[in-house]
Formats: C-alpha cells, structure tokens, sequence
C-alpha cells in the first residue's frame, strides 16, 4: 500500500518529484503528484524546477557529440580492438630454448667487458684447469717397469756371426760407442754405447763363448766391457773369460779388464787362481799386477757391487779383508820361491815388497 | 561505409577479402543476441566482432560522456572489449547481454574514474564542450558552427549550459555520474541501471536523488 493512498504531503511528494520528471514513478504516483502538485504552488514550483533541468539536460550537447562528431575516434577503437584482438588470438610463439640466453645478451651489450672477461676465463683455465686436468690423469695411471723388446733374441745370439767390431770415435771416455758388425739372419749393425742392454748382451754372449768367435773379436768385446766391469753380469762373463778361454791373450785382456772390480772376493779368487793354475807366465803376472793394484791403499773399490753368494769367494767362512790379503801374500810367496818363470818370481817378489808396509800396518 | 578489417577477419584471426568471411558476417548480422553469444562462446572471432559492431558505439559514447577525454574514453573502450573476450565464456545467460556488456563498461570507467580522482595531478584536463569548441582547429568543425541557419545567441546559451554541466558534473562521486549518465543520456530504466551497476533500484534512485540536486544546485542561476 502506498503512501499516496491514505494521505499525500510535500514531504512524500518533493522527493518524487525529481523521478517523476524523467519519468520512473508509477502511474498510481503520477496520478497522486498530478493531483497533489494541482493544489500545491510549493510542491509545483519544485516540478516546475525538475522540469526545467531536464530541458536544460535536453538542450545541452553531450559530450560524446562534440567529441566524436565524425566518428573517427569510433573507427579508431574499432581497429586498435582489432589489433590486440590478433594478438589475443595468435598462437603463442613458443622461443625456442636458448642456453646462456641472459649472458649473450649481456655480452652483445658490453663488447669491451665481454672481451676482457674471455681473455681471463681463457688464462685461468690455462693455469687452474689444464694443470689440474693433467694431474688427475697421471695419478689414474699405475707406474710400469717398460722395458724395450730385445732386438736380438736368444736363438739369434746363438747363430750370429761377428764380423767386426769398431771404437768410432767417443766424447764419454768412460764407455766408448761400440759398432759391432754382425751377421745373423740378416747382416745387422749394432751402433751404440756398452751401457745399451742389446750391445752388453752381444758383447757378453761373445766373450762367454768363446769358443765361437774369434780371439780377436773377443779382444775386442773384452775391451768394450772393461768399462762396465761393474756390471755384475759383466763381470760374471770377464770373470768366465779370464778361467776358461782358450787364448791367454784373452785370458790376460779379462783380467785387466776385472782390474777396476779387484776388490770383489770373487774377482780376487779368479786372480788367486790364475796365479797359481793358470799355465802362461803372462796371465800369472797380469794377475799380480792386478791384485797388487787392488790392494794399493786408496784404490780398493768399495763401490763394487758383490757377487753373488754362490760365487766363490776367498774368505767362505767369512773371513775378513786381513785374511784375504794374508792369501795373497802366501800366493805370492809362493810363486816367488816355485814359479817356474823368472819373470813370474821377481814380479811377485816386487809386488811382496809393494805390499810389504801394509802388512806391517 | 567500408567494413573495417576485423570485421572481414576469419575465425582464425585472419584478416582477407574472401567471399567466405564475407558472407559470414552478413549470416552473423542477422542472428539474434542471445545466438550471436552463443556462437562467440564457441569461438568464433566473427561472432564476438559483430556483437562489437552492434554495442560499440554506445560504448564508447558512455565512456566519452563520463571520460570526457577521447583517450580514456579509448582506453576504456579497449579495456571493456578485451575483458568481455576474456570472460565471455562465463557469461550464462542470466541477464542480457547488454546488461553485461554494460557493466563491465561501468566497472571500468569506475575504475579509471577513482583512479583520476585519486591522483588528479597525473590526468590531462578534461576537454569540456567550451573548451573544446575554442580549441577547434578543424576547418569542416569551423564551417559546421558557421552556419547562418543558428541561432547565435541560442548557441551562447548552449555553450553556457555546457561549461556549467561540465563543472557541475565535475562535483558528482564517480557512482552519480555514472547513474546521471545512464538515466539521462543513455535513457536506462532505473531498474536496468541497477542491474548494470549490480545493485538494487532504491540505491540508483538514491544515486539519481543525490546527483540531480548537486546538479540543481549548481545550474540554478541558469534557467
């Protein structure tokens, strides 16, 4: 029920006025106001007011008018909607994944810097990196004995034939160069210094037989090997050469060359043994000449590597150098009374004089 | 009047002069809203174009009217489509159209509105009808005013009416302007306006009540 139905006032009306002007007041209202607004200048001046600002509502150009009167502005949306409606509707361009995408831009931005900045990335990994890299490699391998493969094998040695053997020319006074000639399966020249495992073995295997070769080759090989008569095997072959060969001039030439090795107990047996077994005159006094050297003071070699235990010695029972020297002496003596050759006798009776102070040391 | 190119684009977003697109807008031009939405809902970009094409110009009408600037009236013309593409896959069907149209129209230029409001030393003045007309620069505008048929002292008056409703306008909270606008240029029924505001008639009426005697206040001298 409204309130026009009982009693209509100023103060119901005046409020409605204004909607009853732009017409939002039912028709029941509208009949009401009509009547009310007859009887009332009040509430009739008030409509006369709402009236008159509808006009001047009406009267006045919207802005919608005066701003797009040609409709550019219209075209214009119109295609701007356009535009981002294509955008909306475009699949999405999907950029293909680029890796380091941030510091090429970077890079590209800053020539200068990026330069600097590759230069010394290019001298850390050069000192840190390289070094590092290098170690770990080495550490992952295992130290390994290489030993070269022998050129000559056993069965070879035992068919070569030496066909010569030359001292070229040396700056090392201490192991010439050798050149050894040889003729195996093929002619074969060997080129090289005593201390060359291929060269000792050829050099070894003659003089151990001797028998095969020439005196004078083994001359010849006893001469390169006077320089490593260090050499254990070396000397095991010189000491061989010096008991068995045939040739006294060999026989002789392996005890010079054990002349350095003198000290060792089994050099010294093969000296003992020469001067009392060995059937030349020569050999026997070579042999003196070598142990009186030996036991000169200052020239005994205690750097010489021992032989083995299985090699004779002078002192088996562990004997000492006292003993050793007094065999000698009794060697000596020996010879000095019952050496056939006189030149044997008076050399040994030199060499007693020579080692005479000693014994009174 | 040539159509405009994306009103002859595919539903692809294809812009062409084909025969194909053409005649489906002129197919589309006949279809009544509520399939014209459907068919936008499905995705079809001919579809939401001629929906556009039917609406856009009282659009950008309410937004020149409340902007007053041709470039927030742009903005917000961009603005309310592209949210209307966006979200028209949830519009059910529980009002019109238009109603929805229309409130996200409102919403935006409430938005831009407080915005100017909060910050009025960023926002270039706005161009009132007076303003405007003395900055005219366009020859066919000046030939148009020029014309012996009207009345200058009606055009005086005209101009007076305007700068005043302009300031006056000026003094409304963003919700009366817009309410004052509906009613009053658009010729929206209170009820309709409640519904594109998303609110109940008795708080329009209120709107309208408020708006109208700030008005009348400030164009009392002029009757």
């Amino acid at each position: 029920m409204s309130v026009f139905e009982k009693s209509v006032s100023c103060t119901d009306v005046a409020p409605l006025l204004v909607f009853y002007a732009c017409d939002e007041v039912s028709d029941k209202e509208r009949q009401q106001i009509d009547a009310h607004v007859a009887n009332c200048a009040a509430c009739a001046a008030l409509l006369a007011e709402a009236n008159g600002l509808q006009e001047v509502m009406a009267a006045a150009s919207q802005s919608a008018d005066e701003l797009d009167s040609s409709g550019i502005l219209l075209a214009q949306c119109r295609s701007e909607l356009a535009e981002s409606l294509d955008d909306l509707s475009a699949p999405p361009v999907q950029d293909h994944w680029r890796p380091f995408g941030w510091l090429r831009r970077w890079m590209a931005l800053r020539p200068a810097w990026s330069g600097a900045l590759l230069v010394f990335f290019g001298i850390l990994v050069g000192i840190q990196v390289v070094p590092r890299l290098q170690n770990a490699t080495s550490d992952n391998s295992q130290a390994m004995n290489v030993t070269a493969k022998p050129r000559l094998t056993d069965e070879q040695l035992a068919r070569m034939v030496v066909g010569g053997i030359n001292f070229p020319p040396s700056s090392d006074a201490g192991s010439p160069d050798v050149q050894v000639q040889l003729s195996a399966e093929q002619p074969l020249v060997l080129n090289g210094n005593v201390q060359d495992s291929d060269m000792r073995r050829v050099l070894t295997y003659v003089v151990q037989n001797g028998e095969r070769f020439d005196a004078g080759v083994r001359l010849d090989c006893l001469e390169a090997l006077k320089a490593a008569s260090r050499d254990l095997q070396v000397r095991q072959a010189l000491i061989a050469a010096a008991r068995k060969d045939q040739n006294p001039a060999v026989r002789m030439k392996a005890l010079e060359s054990l002349r350095d090795a003198a000290s060792d107990d089994a050099v010294r047996q093969v000296l003992l043994d020469a001067l009392e077994h060995d059937a030349n005159p020569g050999v026997r006094v070579e042999a003196v000449n070598v142990l009186v050297g030996s036991l000169k003071p200052g020239e005994s070699e205690d750097m010489v590597p021992r032989a083995p235990k299985a090699t004779p010695s002078v002192n088996p029972g562990g004997l000492g150098e006292e003993q050793s020297i007094e065999r000698v002496v009794r060697v000596l003596e020996q010879l000095q009374r019952r050496d056939p050759s006189r030149y044997v006798r008076v050399r040994s009776a030199a060499a007693l004089r020579q080692i005479g102070p000693r014994e009174v040391e | 009047m040539p159509l405009p190119r994306w009103a002859l684009a595919d539903d692809n977003g294809r812009s062409g002069s084909t025969d194909a697109a053409l005649a489906s807008v002129i197919s589309l031009s006949h279809l009544d809203e509520r399939a014209l939405v459907a068919e936008a809902q499905t995705g079809s970009r001919a579809a939401f174009e001629e929906l556009v094409r039917r609406y856009d110009r009282d659009v950008l009408r309410l937004a020149l009217n409340l902007m007053k600037r041709p470039e927030d009236a742009r903005d917000v013309y961009q603005e309310a489509f592209l949210k209307v593409f966006r979200n028209l896959h949830r519009f059910r069907f529980e009002c019109s159209f238009y109603t929805w149209l229309y409130r996200i129209v409102t919403n935006v230029c409430l938005d831009h509105l407080r915005r100017r409001q909060a910050r009025p030393e960023d926002q270039a003045p706005e161009l009132s009808a007076g303003l405007h007309e003395e900055g005219i620069t366009d020859f066919f505008e000046r030939q148009r005013e020029q014309r012996p048929t009207l009345d200058p002292e009606r055009t005086l008056i005209g101009k007076e009416i305007k700068a005043r409703l302009a300031s006056a306008m000026e003094r409304l909270s963003p919700r009366e302007r817009i309410v004052f606008e509906m009613k009053h240029y658009q010729g929206l029924k209170l009820r309709a306006i409640g519904d594109v505001l998303g609110t109940t008639e008795e708080t329009v009426k209120n709107s309208l009540f408020r708006a109208t005697r700030k008005l009348r206040h400030e164009l009392g001298g002029l009757r």
